[in-house]
């Protein structure tokens, strides 16, 4: 709104004048805003010579706006000429087709931690390839800590760390940057469902969106004459925020967890078996269901590939079923409460690589010490009765050589000490 | 003079502490590892035995806890 109130306005405003349009008890949302729009750098802070701040919108950007707002903005990329007569896929069986694809990528990923129920499962280079410069795979292709954490994360999160890494490949093959974030951007405001013309997209354009079939971001179809691509609602994330997406596109919930540690999952996705494989034990195997249990053994081997507790209990606490997810807790407190102490069970004893100091010859240069750790956060204990004190390994040499000048920075007031009173009969324990 | 040993630092337990020293207790003189005992909680080791205490303390977990049979 203050965009469009200073969109006509070639002169800077006072920031006093601005500071009226408000009420006085919104005041500090108006501030916020300001602001914000400052980092954004839409407005400009512009005081010639007087006191008082004025604001001025970045001329660019007015140019710009007023440019969209008279014209009404151009259409994004030209919509498939409709005489053709396309029978475009319904939006749920576009949904199916992206989350179809979608999983299709992730179960790659999955397979490769459990190689042996997997080899009907054909493999995409470019998607590896992707996934071992996320780090998700190492180059022996097998997940990593990384990598098991991801697959527990909600699908907007999952789809961001791809294309990002995605755009970060791209560099080494040689496309242009600059032209892959424009298309990625463009194809975030696409209607979804709406048949795009492919025809009139330059070469490198037409590679991206090849792969981004394989990521069920837009579904390729061709007609007679005409190629056209239509965007699925995966594609839309990637231009609306992160925050308000998170929850929308998880599907319905499937798991069922009874105190008895029983998990019954209603799905017949190889993904999500694959997931749950992660952390339960699976028994029963039906069409359409799958019973598992939790135990410890099977908790301790998630555990031991870098999932934490949270992450398991969150991760069934989004899939919940419905109707469990109605009541409060979703996920039953024994079980919560179990995994949690599974987990403080297998970090019982901790354990630092440390280096250990004692023999201090006073008190000073053992508290210097202590401080210097200190304010490097290497202290991992210390005893001052007895003047000794470990740090962490890394620390060791630092410290080696903070001892080693504070030794000699009391020695020389020592010896000066010495000199002055030469003479005099006194004892001295030189260090 | 200041001394320096390279090592590695436990924090644990009570109980824990306690199987840790058992263990370097049961172990030939040549191949003690504990270089302090600092507290009831905290040890200071060598760095080598490490890998060692974690199995052992691993393995001694696993046959503390009960599995019930499964059907």
């Amino acid at each position: 709104m203050y965009v469009l109130r200073l969109l006509y306005i070639d002169t800077a405003v006072k920031s006093k004048l601005m500071d009226e349009w408000v009420l006085p008890e919104s005041h500090t949302k108006h501030r916020v805003a300001i602001d914000r729009l400052e980092q954004l750098r839409v407005f400009l802070l512009a005081s010639e010579g007087s006191k008082e701040q004025s604001y001025k919108l970045n001329p660019k950007f007015q140019k710009q706006l007023r440019q969209a707002l008279a014209s009404g903005g151009a259409p994004p990329k030209d919509p498939l000429p409709s005489n053709i007569a396309v029978r475009l896929p319904s939006s749920a069986e576009l949904d199916s087709y992206a989350m179809k694809q979608w999983e299709g990528v992730l179960l790659q990923l999955v397979s490769t931690a459990f190689p042996e129920s997997s080899h009907d499962i054909s493999r995409d280079r470019f998607v590896i390839e992707t996934f071992q410069r996320a780090k998700l795979l190492d180059s022996g292709m097998k997940l990593t800590e990384a990598g098991f954490q991801f697959l527990l994360m909600d699908t907007s999160y999952q789809l961001w760390q791809i294309v990002r890494e995605y755009i970060s490949a791209t560099e080494d093959r040689g496309i242009n940057n600059v032209e892959l974030i424009r298309f990625l951007l463009e194809l975030g405001f696409h209607v979804v469902g709406q048949p795009y013309n492919r025809d009139t997209l330059s070469n490198t354009e037409q590679t991206v969106l090849e792969e981004l079939k394989v990521l069920g971001l837009v579904q390729l179809q061709q007609g007679m004459k005409h190629r056209w691509f239509i965007p699925t609602k995966l594609a839309t994330n990637l231009a609306t925020s992160l925050s308000d997406v998170s929850s929308r596109y998880q599907s319905d919930g499937f798991i069922i967890i009874e105190t008895n540690f029983r998990l019954y999952a209603y799905t017949s996705s190889k993904l999500q078996i694959q997931i749950l494989r992660l952390f339960a034990r699976i028994e029963y195997l039906l069409p359409n269901l799958t019973v598992g249990t939790l135990n410890r053994e099977s908790i301790q081997t998630a555990f031991a590939s870098g999932i934490s507790a949270d992450q398991i209990i969150t991760f069934l606490q989004q899939n919940a079923h419905p109707y469990y997810a109605q009541k409060q807790p979703s996920v039953p407190e024994t079980v919560s409460d179990q995994i949690r102490l599974w987990e403080t069970d297998s970090n019982r004893v901790k354990l630092v690589p440390a280096c250990y100091y004692d023999d201090f010859p006073s008190m000073e240069i053992f508290e210097s010490v202590c401080t210097f750790a200190g304010d490097r956060n290497g202290l991992v204990w210390q005893d001052s009765s007895k003047r000794r004190l470990i740090v962490q390994a890394d620390l060791h040499d630092e410290i080696h050589v903070d001892i080693v000048s504070t030794q000699d920075y009391a020695k020389s007031i020592l010896q000066c000490v010495i000199i002055s009173l030469k003479g005099c009969a006194c004892n001295f324990y030189i260090l | 003079m200041v001394n320096a040993i390279k090592g590695c630092y436990i924090e644990c337990d009570i109980p824990m502490a306690q199987l840790i020293v058992h263990m370097n207790e049961s172990m030939p003189n040549a191949h003690k590892f504990i270089i302090h005992v600092l507290d009831e909680t905290r040890l200071f080791v060598q760095e080598n035995a490490v890998d060692m205490i974690r199995k052992k303390i691993h393995e001694f977990c696993d046959s503390n806890t009960f599995e019930k049979p499964s059907a």
